[in-house]
């Protein structure tokens, strides 16, 4: 089918992290070696506009790892692109906000795990929230419109109305309260993520109450855990339709995860090709563009130009098929795959509260396959 | 239908902090940049939003009218009209 044209670029400029949270969408056996460089990444940009892209979000691991960011938040800015800085804090003093505010940055996304410093460092496996705190303040100073990110889970799920009144304590004009979605590190460390029943609809209140308290003066926004939903989440808004992803060491991606999901999905370089050609011709952004792809249930499903089949790397982590219909929607013939992990959790006892925090890749991917195996 | 309140003539609307306005080259249209958002804009947001340099809303109504010589009534309803749905989206702030 014709390429439509996309409108948002990940740059995941580093899989290097200060932080080790046991739900990082990054791949479990990223290597660390032969990130692109500075020039490289400018020429993703313009390429990036050529094609129509109109919002950049650096991302990682931690962007601010790169000393260069505002050298690239400067190309970007000359590419016309709109920059987000999606970051843990950590690295961000008085001067890096100044410098990156000169440079053009035009909003942070700022992380929490918690609004309790105590457990927001033992969720981050690194003394994190004080320096989240001041690095909060440091982005206010510069003047930089200011979002917090947390990630909801079993451990900090309660605690959701402090970590909302964290948000206004800091002035943060958007919240995005984002339940766990289980790829990479938290797929490997569901057990002990996955909120319970009775957890998911208080939360599901306490959103809703305090996106009408805040309206016109905060942006609440609440992501689904799709395990309890019956509909799957229109990902992506449809695969290679609007969003790219280029990894550190310039792999293009339809979305972040599908690296590590879907192993073999053959991803394209943006060393070897042009963004327009990765986009447009490749087999992997064309493999599940458009309807054509589907199954049963999906091909006759009058909602699927809706949620468009739901995620390809839910579909290939709990199916082993990524064309499958995403297992969460109760139409699937798996959905009972979705339902039998719930029910442990639901219906147990003791949880499963052990989890292994992510380690930075290095420049042995072999050594990382070999820990993974051992602790899961 | 809950009617939004009414923006003061003498009110000075700007983009908000961190809104950005720019020409989509893929349309041609031009659009706002918001954290996480766009949206594209029609011929009558561009040309009020063009115009929002620290101008009084009377002031900016007062200019289209005349340039494109149609009836300031009608047209000031527009502008009152768009820059309250950009308002209420925190796209635009009034001073």
């Amino acid at each position: 089918m014709t390429a439509p044209r996309p409108y948002a670029l990940l740059a995941e400029l580093t899989y290097r992290c200060p932080l080790h949270c046991p739900y990082c969408s990054n791949p479990t056996r990223a290597r660390n070696d032969g990130e692109l460089t500075t020039d490289e990444w400018r020429r993703v940009f313009r390429e990036a506009t050529e094609l129509g892209v109109l919002q950049l979000g650096f991302s990682g691991g931690e962007p601010l790892v790169r000393r260069d960011l505002a050298e690239l938040v400067r190309d970007a800015r000359e590419a016309r692109l709109y920059t987000n800085l999606i970051t843990s804090g950590v690295g961000l003093d008085k001067s890096r906000a100044s410098e990156l505010r000169e440079a053009g940055l035009d909003s942070v996304q700022l992380s929490f795990q918690s609004d309790d410093a105590e457990l927001g460092d033992e969720i981050a496996g690194a003394r994190a929230h004080q320096r989240k705190l001041a690095a909060a303040s440091f982005i206010r100073a510069a003047g930089i419109p200011l979002s917090l990110n947390f990630v909801i889970h079993r451990r900090n799920i309660n605690r959701l109305p402090q970590m909302i009144g964290l948000a206004e304590a800091l002035g943060a004009e958007r919240v995005e309260l984002a339940n766990v979605q289980f790829y990479g590190w938290a797929f490997l460390n569901r057990a002990a993520l996955l909120p319970t029943r009775e957890q998911v609809a208080r939360a599901r209140d306490v959103a809703t109450a305090a996106k009408a308290r805040l309206a016109g003066k905060i942006d609440i926004f609440y992501v689904l855990p799709d395990y309890y939903e019956t509909r799957p989440k229109p990902c992506l808004n449809g695969w290679g339709q609007r969003y790219l992803t280029v990894n550190p060491i310039g792999d293009v991606l339809p979305c972040p995860t599908a690296s590590s999901a879907i192993p073999d999905l053959r991803l394209e370089n943006v060393r070897a090709r042009s963004l327009d050609w990765i986009w447009r011709r490749s087999e992997s952004f064309n493999r599940f563009r458009g309807t054509e792809w589907m199954p049963e249930p999906c091909r006759s499903c009058p909602q699927k130009e809706i949620d468009f089949g739901g995620c390809r790397c839910q579909a290939a982590l709990l199916t082993g098929n990524a064309a499958s219909t995403d297992p969460v929607c109760s139409l699937s013939p798996n959905r009972a795959r979705v339902d039998a992990v719930l029910r442990d959790l639901n219906l147990s006892i003791v949880a499963t509260s052990d989890w292994m925090l992510r380690v930075n890749p290095s420049k042995d991917a072999a050594s990382l396959i070999n820990q993974g195996e051992a602790l899961s | 239908m809950l009617m939004p309140a009414q923006i003061a003539d003498d009110a000075r609307p700007r983009l908000a902090r961190g809104v950005r306005l720019q020409i989509d080259f893929a349309t041609g249209k031009s659009v706002l940049l918001f954290p996480e958002g766009i949206v594209e804009l029609n011929e009558t947001a561009q040309e009020i939003l063009t115009r929002c340099d620290g101008r009084a809303l009377s002031e900016i109504a007062g200019a289209l009218a005349e340039e494109y010589e149609v009836d300031l009534a009608t047209l000031a309803v527009d502008v009152h009209e768009i820059l309250a749905d950009l308002q209420r989206r925190k796209l635009v702030e009034l001073s």
